[in-house]
This record gives structure tokens, C-alpha cells and sequence, in this order.
């Protein structure tokens, strides 16, 4: 008990004016304009036009009504699933692969982290001409080897088209996502390591029953992140394929700018933007949860 | 070359594996995996060493060395201007949030309460609105507080943005800095604010280099709020400029310029990165396992 | 070409646009027509009001040192026009006015335009479109309050018809101006496939891509991944075989006389353009995945023998790839029963924000641009870019060879506006989208897609 009194002498409440700078931008400059955009979404705002009129849930009405969403969801959807896990598994490998003890580990680190120090639209730009039918990299590579390079156009299929660019989001990410897990293992004790090889364990058994669990917390971390950046996607459906071909790459947050800015709907986007922003919240605490769970448990 | 000096940071004095057959594997994965990542930043880097008008397969590397295309680019971003209102912008922003960030985190690190908890879910939660679709409102509220579009204005919203990130991983990483430092100081009759900026903050340097380069990084290579909050040609920054490259339907892109932009955009970042490397992997060890 | 025939071009394209103006307003006293849109559809077909007051002609000249902003799209060329030449040139003008131009790429564009009226901190002077077209047009910026009233301007007495960028009796945006959409063609393809002249009717057109793709050639190369470059041709097929039946069509869509489903209209379009397809003379699974930049390289490259494209793009598809200096001509797809209309219509011009503080300067910098006879018109038209209706230049705008087919047909008065600008903003991605699909190989037929744009249309005009 006297500890604990002790703890609240110490950080006593007056430490939350320490939160006064940051919280008054996060309010001001993000808080409300979030909560305009809820207010948006009652009515009938074109986004130009400031005389406007309250519409009640006409716009969330629409929204459910709209094929559209549905198919933006899916969409949001696998390209998430694909992302994070690519991402992870990767990213995870090759960071146990490089912490081994081996030559220019400096060299292969600083090289899986390079492309994220490019922004997404040059990132965008790249890959539309590595993605190029025939011209392309990827095309010109086929021809090289002496396959047919000019079938070679997964953006102009509607079925790869999501596929292809949810694997620029992880040629991107994946960097940062095995930097994360790198210094995740580098936490692990050698010592237990130790032990357990002594104990006769195999590698995969270490793996699984070792260091798995020990680095649940860096795995919880890399899963929210890639999980809210894939459910964020926007720039490479943006810049590579605005949306196309069809709407086979429209993700949600794509589906929303295009009613607000195309369409010309600024509140039935705000409408759309205020679903998925409670669903993307709802998704990541679910997540947060989950695997919290999973990290006691393990 | 660059990379030469690299090694020697790691300090690795241990044996390395011997060259068995799987190790031998392990290295031929690891070296084809680098090779398909790194591959179309060489090409882009190839391609830019061409002349402008140059369209023959990218994939014939290095078969022609001009700045051509790097001068074209240069002359046409207003390079030195650009670079400098570009280092200007992030480096202000980061310095603030760097500052703002950890004093936010700390009673949220610090006290144990349902208050604290939720202002760690409220500031998290800013993650995961993305700004396009907020910018029409932010805008109003710009106006309706008489801010003018000048060169801050976009630094007001990158340091707007980037506290949700920051704060998640500075309140994560003082849980890790022991509670009896304190403790101690707290003792020895040190105020609040003395704690905070003497004892506590010196220990965050891990986090403060990783904020530094994982929000500096978005900041740099971000377009949209300079675009739609600068006026003046004179304030734009690298991205913004480099946006004329990018080609419409009414000029289709010069590829080789628009890659020398590029590399020319991406250059102080890569050097910062090469310089910063290790604080870096650190950095992010530190912020984010903890978290 | 003769200034004279130039004048009568333009006289052709405003009857178009009076005719599209006037059925308009009877629609939109129509009883059934209810709500904004109509209203704004009444107010959008008013007549150009006659001004008595002008601005003042020295407001430059009194205004000490001043700075006007103005942003536009595109993307900056060399020594480009609209960021470099022009307030070079109006800086020699007028010493004490320094001119700030700002240059996106359209979607960037659209943004910040929408973001900066938001914040009030809007240029003085912005590119918009006519009618409904786009994000930036100017019926819905008039609407909306944001644009100068501009009828007391000098430059309105050259031109004959404005209507398509009036908004309840004010003049909105400053163009002088058409823009086409076309078919470029290779003549050594031509020639070689054994081709003589352009086609004259829709079955010549079949034809002569049959012969082409007989002597192994691609007839025709899109960039069909920048899904707007499908309007490139479907509005030249809606011009030959929607509007000369009914050139209140569109009008009519509005007040549901009309609508995308009806027989004869859009199907027959879309089916028309959707033949290109099937008969593999726009090869599909290649050009969903390419870019417009790159159909045009492919153009130029001679990989090609047409290529649909308007007249802004003249200058990329005129330039020099690695199929050497062959010879390019222009015409516009033809009709089913050879009574060929064209896509040609005013072009996007400037407006003057109303909340300018510099509204009478714009204006005077704007007349001085305009005027005919100025250096700064001398390098607007020189760009080559702007097909130019009247003074210095109008009978020799670079490659005027090339659009005279085109303006031959504007002063027959088969000229018309591009689809979408009379449609609310939106309605054509969905016509892309699904023809897209369509061609994708999805399932989706044409009645799907006429289906799909009525839908789309009814619900953006629902407020």
C-alpha cells in the first residue's frame, strides 16, 4: 500500500499538462476536423458548395444500398490479408536469416530497407514500368529468357491487378516490417537458446516453443501496423491503376475519395468515412486483443 | 563502396558461420531476395544516367553515362531552393514532435489510470483516418482561425499528424525506462519538468532517433499538404516539384527525368539513412519491441 | 486558312451550343422537373447578359506592386507556357504585377482547388471547364458563388457564342479556344496495308482495321489502364450517332425524356465501339495494362496505325519515336451512314475567383492575353496547344493542317460537346468502369453499362 502512495506522490496528476501541447493540435487540427466530417455525413455537402442541407442518414442509407462498398471492402480486404501476411512471413524469415552470424549481414539489412525511403507515388511510378506489358521489366525479363513477355500485364487483369500492387505495398514495407523483428530477436536471450539446444531440441522446436513467443509482442506490433496501412491503401490503387481495370482495384479509402472528389458527394463520403473509420477500429482492437490474448497465453 | 564502411559498424568479433552447404544456401537466398528487391532501384538508377530522349530498354544497364537527365531535373525543380524548404519543413516538424511527443507520452506512460489508458487509445486512433479524406474540413478550420497559407502551414499538419505514431512509441519505450530513476530524483527534490527534460528524457534517445527517422521519412517524401497549403512556387518542397514530373494526358512522362528526380529527391535521405543506420535499427528496437 | 473561315468555325460551334442551351430551357421549365439540379440546369441556360458597366481598363497600372496567383493543370513542359513564358511576359507588361502560376497534374489539381476554396485562400485566377465537366466546372463553381462575373471583359466581342460557359447570364470563364477529339492515324500504315483515303463511313472504318491487322500491324493502340482515354473514342462515335438525332439528348437525360437506355442510343455506341474490341483491332488484355503516355509512345514508335486522342495531345503524338518521321494525319471516326459529326467543342478556359482582391487586374491581364495581337497571345498560340479562333495566328496555329478536316465539319455545324460535360461529374467513370469490365472479359454487357450510367446519373443528380 505505501508503495503505491508513494507512486501517486510521484507521478501526481499534474503530469497531464505535459499533454497540453501535443493535445491541443491532435484536437484542434485533427480532432474536429474529424468531427466536421461526422457532421458532413447528415448532409448533403458537394464539397464546393458551403449551403447546404441536413439530410438525416440518407447518405448511410445510400452507402448500404451502394454495391459499391461491398466490393471496395472485399477489395480492402484481401489486399490487407496479402500484405500482412506476406509482409511478416518475410520479413520475419529474413530477419532470423540475418540474425545468424554471417558475412555483410550491415550490407543485406541496409539493401531490404531501401525502398522505403522512397515515397509511394515514386514508388507508384517504379512499378507501373516494372509492371509494363512488354516494355516492362518484368516483361522484358520473361523475353529474355525466352518466354512471351507481351502476355505479361497483371495490371490489366482483372483478377492479378489487386494482387500486383498489394506486392508493391510489401516491397515497401517489408524493410521496416524485418528491421522490427530483427531487433525483436536480437531481445532473445542466446542463453535459453542455449539451453534448449542442450536440451536436445531442434530448430524448428526453438523456433516455435522459444522464440516465437518471446517475440509475440514485436509480432502484435508488425501485424497492427501492416494491418492498418493495408486497410488505409490508397496510393497505389491511386497512382498505379486508379482504381481499374473495372473497379477490381478500388479500396475503400479509393472509393471514398472518388465519391468526395469525383462524384462530387462530399457528405455521402463522410458517411462512408465515418463506417469505416468505427470499422477499422473495430478491427484493430479486435486484433489488439486477440493477440494480446495470445501473447499471455504463449 | 558505401557499404564497405558499413561493416565495420557491426561489431560483430564472434566467429562467423562456417561455410557448411546450408549456410552456403542461406547466402544464395538472401543474395537472389536483396537482388529482386534492390533490382528496380537499380534500373530507375540506370535509367537516369541516360539522355532524356533515350527509350530503349531500361534492362540494357549502364550503357550510356550522362547527367543529362539530372540537370534537366535540377534545373526544372529548383533544386537548391526546393532542398532547402524541404529540410526546413522536416526538420521543423520533427524537431517539434520530438519534443511534444515525449511530454504527451510521459504522464500516459506514467500514470496508471482509465484516463491515461484512453488518451493512449485516443491518440492511436488518429492512425488510422488517412488525410485525404480530411483535408476538406481541415481546411475550414485553417480558415476559420485566420491561418494563411504559408510555408508552416503545412508543417502545422505534419506535426499534427505524426503524433499518434510518435506518442504510441514514446509511451511504449518510458515503460521500459525504470520507474526508480525516478524515483530517486523525485527524492532528491527535483520538480516535475526537471524529471522529465534531465533524467527522463536523455534516456529516450533510442526513441527520439527512431521517431526522427521513421516520421522524417513520411514528412520528406510527402506531397500533399505542401501542395494544397503552399501558394507560392518560391515555398514548395522536393515532392511537390517533383510532381511536374510525373506526366498527364497532355504530356506523357520523360521516364529517364522523372527517375533522375527521383533519386535526386530520395539522395539527402538516403545519405541521412546510411549516416544514421545503426541509431536507426536500434531505434526501432527500442520504440517498438517494447511497445 | 483564313481568319474568315475561322470565324464561321466558331460561329458553327456556338449554333451547337445555342441549340444544347436553348432546348435546355425549356426543359427546365418543365413541370415534372423538380429540385437543384434543375434549377441549376434553368440558371445554367440563361442567356449571356449584355454589360453596360466595364472594369477598370488601368486597374494594373494603379494598383502599385501587386502579386495575382493563378493554377492551372496539366504538367509543365519545357519553357512551359503557363509557368515560365507567361509571367515572363507579363511581368515586361507590367512591371510593378508579378504573376504566380502553379501547374498540377489534373487530380492534384482537383484537390487543392476544392481544398483552397475551402480555406479561402483560393488564386485569383483558375482553370475550368465548361458546362458540367469535371471537378473544376464551371457551372458548379458558379453555382457555388466562386466565380467573377466576366461579361464586361473586351475579349467576349470575338467570340460569337459563350453559352457552354455561362451561368445564369454571367460569363464565367474566359476561353477562346475548341479542343477535338479524333483519330490519329499512320499514313505509311495506311499506305503499306493499301489504304488510300480515311475511311467515310463506320463499315469503311471495320474495313480498313481489317486490313491493317492483315498486313500485321495493330490497327489501332490505347492506354485503356488511364480509363479516360476510352471517352477518346466513344464520344466521337456518340457525336456521329446520338446528337445529330437528337442534339437536346442530353438535356433531355435530365428531365427523363431521355435516358442512357433507350434504343439507339447509348447501346449503339457502346456496341459500335465494343466491335474494335471483339475483332481484336484494340487488343484488350494488352491495353488495360497500358498507360496513355505509353499507347502514345507505341504511336510514335510506328507499332501502331491509329490511336484515338484529342487535339490537346497534338504535340506528344506529332514528336519523334522510333518509328521515325512518318507522316500523321487526323480525322474523326466516321458514321454508320457516312453523315460523319465531330467532338469538337470550346475548350477549358480561365476563370477569376470572386473573392479576389485583384478581380479587375485579372481581368485586364486576362483582355491583354486575349487581345489577338499581344506577345503574350503570340506565345499562347505558338505553344500549339490552343486551336485559337480569332487574330494573330488563327489562320497558322501549328498543325492547322491537321485539324482541318475537323474544323471543316464545325463549319458545316456538325460539331458538338463531349459528353460528359453535360453530364453531372462522375456519370462517365461509370461508363468506364463498366465497359472496362465489359471488354475485361467480365460478363458485362452493354445493357449492363447503360443500365449502370442511368443508375449513376439519377443518383448523382439526387441531392
Amino acid at each position: 500500500m505505501k508503495k503505491k502512495r508513494d507512486k501517486a506522490l510521484v507521478f501526481s496528476n499534474k503530469m497531464y499538462l505535459f499533454l497540453i501541447p501535443a493535445l491541443s493540435f491532435f484536437l484542434i487540427l485533427w480532432v474536429y476536423p474529424v468531427l466536421q466530417l461526422f457532421y458532413y455525413s447528415v448532409t448533403n455537402f458537394n464539397g464546393i458548395d458551403y449551403n447546404y442541407d441536413f439530410v438525416g442518414l440518407k447518405n448511410y442509407i445510400k452507402i448500404f444500398e451502394n454495391g459499391s462498398v461491398i466490393n471496395s471492402i472485399g477489395n480492402t480486404l484481401i489486399y490487407t490479408l496479402v500484405v500482412v501476411v506476406l509482409s511478416n512471413v518475410l520479413g520475419l524469415a529474413a530477419a532470423m536469416a540475418l540474425n545468424t552470424k554471417i558475412h555483410f549481414k550491415g550490407l543485406f539489412r541496409t539493401t531490404a530497407y531501401f525502398p522505403a525511403l522512397f515515397s509511394a507515388i515514386v514508388v507508384g511510378f517504379i512499378w507501373t514500368y516494372v509492371y509494363m506489358p512488354s516494355s516492362g521489366m518484368i516483361a522484358s525479363l520473361i523475353s529474355l529468357f525466352g518466354g512471351d513477355g507481351s502476355t505479361f500485364n497483371p495490371l490489366g487483369d482483372f483478377n492479378v491487378a489487386l494482387f500486383a500492387i498489394a506486392l508493391v505495398e510489401v516491397w515497401k514495407s517489408f524493410g521496416t516490417t524485418m528491421i522490427i523483428y530483427l531487433a525483436g530477436l536480437q531481445t532473445v536471450d542466446e542463453s535459453l537458446l542455449e539451453a534448449g539446444r542442450i536440451d536436445g531440441c531442434t530448430e524448428w522446436q526453438l523456433m516455435r516453443k522459444v522464440k516465437l513467443p518471446l517475440i509475440s509482442s514485436t509480432i502484435t506490433i508488425n501485424v497492427i501496423l501492416n494491418v492498418i496501412a493495408g486497410l488505409k491503401a490508397f496510393d497505389y490503387s491511386f497512382i498505379m491503376t486508379n482504381g481499374g481495370p473495372g473497379k477490381s482495384t478500388k479500396t475503400l479509402m479509393f472509393q471514398i475519395y472518388e465519391i468526395a472528389f469525383t462524384d462530387q458527394k462530399m457528405g455521402r463520403a463522410s458517411a462512408f468515412s465515418v463506417v469505416s473509420f468505427l470499422v477499422i477500429i473495430a478491427i484493430t482492437v479486435a486484433m489488439l486483443f486477440i493477440m494480446n490474448k495470445r501473447e499471455v497465453e504463449l | 563502396m558505401i557499404f564497405g564502411k558499413k561493416k565495420k559498424d557491426d561489431r560483430e568479433v564472434e566467429t562467423y558461420l562456417k561455410l557448411t552447404p546450408k549456410v552456403l544456401l542461406l547466402y544464395l537466398a538472401i543474395i537472389v531476395f536483396c537482388v529482386v528487391i534492390i533490382l528496380p532501384l537499380v534500373i530507375v538508377f540506370s535509367s537516369s544516367l541516360r539522355h532524356v530522349s533515350n527509350q530503349s530498354s531500361p534492362l540494357l544497364l549502364f550503357r550510356e553515362f550522362t547527367l543529362e537527365s539530372y540537370i534537366t531535373a535540377f534545373n526544372n525543380m529548383n533544386y537548391p531552393a526546393e532542398l532547402l524548404n524541404s529540410i526546413i519543413t522536416t526538420g521543423g516538424s520533427v524537431l517539434v514532435v520530438v519534443l511534444i511527443a515525449p511530454m504527451a507520452a510521459y504522464p500516459i506512460a506514467r500514470i496508471k489510470s482509465k484516463l491515461a489508458r484512453f488518451l493512449y487509445v485516443f491518440f492511436i486512433s488518429g492512425l488510422v483516418i488517412p488525410s485525404q479524406m480530411v483535408i476538406v474540413p481541415i481546411a475550414q478550420t485553417f480558415s476559420r482561425l485566420g491561418i494563411p497559407n504559408t510555408r508552416f502551414t503545412p508543417m502545422l499538419m505534419f506535426i499534427t499528424c505524426s503524433l499518434p505514431f510518435s506518442v504510441f512509441l514514446f509511451a511504449g519505450f518510458m515503460k521500459g525506462v525504470p520507474v526508480e530513476i525516478e524515483e530517486a530524483a523525485y527524492i532528491d527534490g527535483a520538480t516535475l519538468s526537471q524529471r522529465f527534460w534531465l533524467v527522463v528524457y536523455p534516456l529516450l534517445k533510442p526513441a527520439i532517433v527512431s521517431t526522427v527517422i521513421t516520421q522524417g521519412l513520411w514528412i520528406w517524401n510527402d506531397y500533399f499538404y505542401p501542395m494544397v497549403f503552399i501558394t507560392k512556387k518560391a515555398q514548395y518542397s522536393l515532392p511537390v516539384g517533383m510532381l511536374q514530373f510525373l506526366g498527364d494526358k497532355e504530356n506523357p512522362a520523360q521516364w529517364n527525368v522523372l527517375f533522375a528526380a527521383c533519386v535526386l529527391c530520395a539522395l539527402p535521405l538516403i545519405i541521412v539513412f546510411l549516416i544514421l543506420q545503426k541509431h536507426f535499427v536500434n531505434g526501432i528496437a527500442a520504440g517498438a519491441v517494447k511497445g | 486558312m483564313k481568319n474568315k473561315k475561322f470565324l464561321s468555325v466558331l460561329c458553327a460551334a456556338a449554333m451547337a451550343m445555342t441549340m444544347l442551351a436553348g432546348c435546355g430551357s425549356t426543359a427546365g421549365s418543365g413541370e415534372a422537373a423538380e429540385g437543384a439540379a434543375t434549377a441549376q440546369e434553368e440558371k445554367a441556360n440563361a442567356e449571356l447578359e449584355e454589360s453596360t458597366d466595364t472594369y477598370d481598363h488601368e486597374a494594373i497600372e494603379n494598383a502599385g506592386d501587386i502579386t495575382i496567383t493563378m493554377m492551372v493543370s496539366g504538367t509543365a513542359a519545357e519553357n512551359d507556357f503557363e509557368t515560365e513564358v507567361l509571367p515572363e511576359l507579363i511581368n515586361k507588361k507590367w512591371p510593378n504585377l508579378t504573376l504566380e502560376v502553379t501547374k498540377l497534374p489534373d487530380d492534384n489539381y482537383y484537390t487543392s482547388l476544392k481544398t483552397k476554396l475551402a480555406s479561402g485562400e483560393c488564386p485569383d485566377i483558375i482553370l475550368t471547364q465548361p458546362m458540367y465537366a469535371g471537378q473544376n466546372s464551371c457551372y458548379a463553381l458558379a453555382d457555388a458563388g466562386y466565380l467573377a462575373p466576366l461579361n464586361d471583359m473586351d475579349f467576349v466581342a470575338k467570340m460569337p457564342d459563350l453559352s457552354a460557359v455561362t451561368y445564369d447570364g454571367k460569363l464565367v470563364t474566359a476561353t477562346n479556344s475548341v479542343s477535338i477529339l479524333g483519330t490519329y492515324y499512320n499514313k505509311a500504315i495506311f499506305e503499306e496495308a493499301g489504304i488510300k483515303d480515311v475511311p467515310k463511313t463506320w463499315d469503311e472504318f471495320l474495313e480498313d482495321c481489317e486490313k491493317i491487322k492483315a498486313a500485321g500491324h495493330t490497327p489501332i493502340v490505347m492506354g485503356d489502364k488511364d480509363q479516360y482515354v476510352l471517352q477518346f473514342g466513344l464520344y466521337q462515335i456518340a457525336a456521329n450517332e446520338i446528337y445529330p438525332k437528337d442534339a437536346e439528348y442530353d438535356q433531355k437525360l435530365r428531365t427523363g425524356e431521355t435516358a442512357f437506355t433507350d434504343e439507339g442510343t447509348w447501346d449503339t455506341v457502346l456496341s459500335m465501339y465494343n466491335e474494335l474490341y471483339e475483332n481484336g483491332y484494340i487488343d484488350a488484355t494488352q491495353s488495360l495494362g497500358y498507360g496513355a503516355s505509353q499507347a502514345i509512345t507505341d504511336f510514335i514508335d510506328g507499332k501502331a496505325a491509329m490511336t484515338f486522342d484529342g487535339s490537346f495531345n497534338a504535340a506528344a503524338i506529332l514528336g519523334q519515336g522510333e518509328g521515325g518521321d512518318f507522316e500523321r494525319g487526323y480525322f474523326p471516326i466516321p458514321a454508320k451512314s457516312g453523315d460523319t459529326h465531330t467532338a469538337t467543342c470550346l475548350s477549358a478556359g480561365y476563370s477569376i475567383y470572386s473573392g479576389s482582391e485583384y478581380v479587375d487586374e485579372c481581368k485586364e491581364l486576362i483582355d491583354y492575353w486575349f487581345n489577338g495581337e499581344s506577345d503574350v497571345w503570340d506565345a499562347y498560340v505558338a505553344t500549339g496547344r490552343f486551336i485559337v479562333t480569332y487574330g494573330n495566328g488563327a489562320d497558322s496555329i501549328p498543325n492547322s493542317d491537321l485539324f482541318a478536316p475537323f474544323i471543316e465539319l464545325l463549319n458545316q455545324d456538325k460539331g458538338h460537346h463531349w459528353c460528359n460535360q453535360a453530364w453531372p461529374a462522375g456519370t462517365e467513370n461509370t461508363m468506364e468502369e463498366l465497359f472496362s469490365e465489359m471488354i475485361g472479359g467480365q460478363g458485362t454487357t452493354v445493357e449492363d453499362i447503360t443500365n449502370g450510367m442511368q443508375d449513376k446519373f439519377e443518383d448523382l443528380l439526387d441531392e
